[in-house]
C-alpha cells in the first residue's frame, strides 16, 4: 500500500518530528558503534531512504536500524574490513563514544565479555529497547534465533555474576 | 518506546519482563517511563530537510520500469528461442517428410520384389510343366524314348544355277 505525499512512515508530521527527535540520536549512536566515520550522514541517509520508499514500511524503526547497520558496514567495506560487525568494532577505544553516552564502565565491561554473537542482540533488545520482531528484521534472522541469542546472553551474564560455578539452566 | 511505531506498542509481557531482568543483570536499573523527547527546532528543521530531500529524489530519480526492463532484456533471448523453435519445427517437419518418403520407397521396393518373385515362380512352374509334358510324350510314343543321334545337315545357302548340265533337249 503506497503512502500519500502528506503522510509520513510514522503518521502525521508531528508524529514524524517526534519520532525523528527520538530516533535520530540513537541511530547516530548506533552507527558510531559500528565504527562509521560519518554517523550523522548515515542516520540522515537512512531517514531519506525510509521516506523515499513508495511502499509502506511495516516496522519503520527496524527499517531505520537495519539501514544504518547496512550503511555503516558498507562504509567500512573499502577499508577491507569485510567481516566487521557490531561486536568487532564496539571494543573500547574503537567506538566507545556511543557507549559512554548510555552505559557506565561496569556495564560496558559486562557487555564486552559477552560472546560477540549475543552481544548485538542483547544491545538492541536492552539498550535500544527494540522488540524481538524488530531485531529479527534488522539482523535478518528468525525471531526464535533472536530469542535464543538473548537467552544465551542472559546465561552468560549470570555466569559473570556467579563465576564460582553452579549449573544454570537456560530459561 | 515512545516514538510512534504502531508495531512497538504491543510487546508481549514476557518480553518486557525479560528486558527488565536483563537490565537488572547489566546493572542498568528498571526501565524508566521516559518522557517523549521534545523535538527541538534544529531537529525539526533537519527532519523537514530530509523529507524534502526524499521527495526531491523521488521526483528526479528515474523510475525503473522493472517489468519493461526485464521484457527488454529478455527480448533477444525470446527472439532467439522463437527462431530456434521455428527452425527446429521446420527441421522436424522435413525429417518427417523424408521418413515418410523412405517408407514409401521401401514399400514400393518390397512390392516390386514380391512381384518379381511371383513372376519367377510362375515361369519356373511353366517350365516344369512343359518338361513334364515332354517327358510324358516321350514316354508314350516315338522311339521308345531311346536316345538317337541327330546329325545336322548343312543346307547350301543358295541354289546355284549353273551347277548342273542339261543333257537332253526338251521335246519340241
Amino acid at each position: 500500500m503506497a503512502q500519500s505525499p502528506t503522510e509520513t512512515p510514522f503518521g502525521t508530521q508531528e508524529a514524524f518530528h517526534a519520532a525523528f527527535a527520538e530516533l535520530y540520536p540513537r541511530l547516530v549512536s548506533y552507527a558510531r558503534r559500528y565504527g562509521a566515520n560519518f554517523p550523522e550522514d548515515i542516520a540522515q541517509e537512512a531517514f531519506v531512504i525510509l521516506m523515499q520508499r513508495e511502499e509502506r514500511v511495516e516496522h519503520p524503526t527496524a527499517f531505520l536500524y537495519g539501514t544504518v547497520r547496512t550503511l555503516s558496514l558498507t562504509e567500512r567495506r573499502p577499508m577491507k574490513n569485510q567481516n566487521l560487525s557490531l561486536e568487532v568494532v564496539a571494543e573500547p577505544g574503537l567506538a566507545g563514544g556511543a557507549d559512554d553516552l548510555v552505559l557506565n564502565q561496569e556495564v560496558r565491561e559486562r557487555m564486552r565479555l559477552l560472546s560477540p554473537t549475543f552481544r548485538e542482540a542483547l544491545w538492541l533488545f536492552v539498550v535500544e529497547g527494540l522488540s524481538i520482531r524488530e531485531i529479527a528484521d534488522i539482523l535478518g534472522i528468525p525471531e526464535a534465533t533472536v530469542k535464543t541469542r538473548i537467552h544465551r546472553a542472559k546465561a552468560q551474564l549470570k555466569d559473570q555474576l556467579n563465576p564460582s560455578g553452579g549449573v544454570h539452566v537456560l530459561v | 518506546m515512545s516514538w510512534s511505531d504502531p508495531a512497538r506498542r504491543f510487546e508481549p509481557a514476557e518480553d518486557v519482563q525479560l528486558r527488565a531482568e536483563l537490565r537488572d543483570l547489566l546493572g542498568l536499573g528498571p526501565v524508566a517511563a521516559s518522557r517523549p523527547t521534545e523535538p527541538t527546532p534544529e531537529l525539526t528543521a533537519l527532519a523537514d530537510d530530509l523529507r524534502r530531500e526524499a521527495q526531491r529524489r523521488s521526483r528526479t530519480e528515474r523510475k525503473r520500469p522493472t517489468w519493461g526492463l526485464l521484457a527488454t532484456a529478455a527480448l533477444p533471448l525470446l527472439a532467439a528461442l522463437v527462431g530456434l523453435g521455428t527452425w527446429g519445427f521446420q527441421q522436424k517437419h522435413r525429417a518427417d517428410g523424408l521418413v515418410a518418403q523412405a517408407q514409401r520407397q521401401e514399400q514400393e521396393l518390397t512390392r516390386l520384389a514380391a512381384l518379381h518373385a511371383s513372376e519367377l515362380a510362375k515361369e519356373r512352374q511353366v517350365k516344369e510343366e512343359a518338361q513334364q509334358q515332354l517327358q510324358l510324350v516321350a514316354k508314350k510314343g516315338g522311339r521308345k524314348g531311346e536316345p538317337y543321334l541327330v546329325i545336322p545337315v548343312e543346307k547350301p545357302l543358295k541354289t546355284m544355277g549353273d551347277d548342273y548340265q542339261r543333257v537332253k533337249q526338251n521335246p519340241q
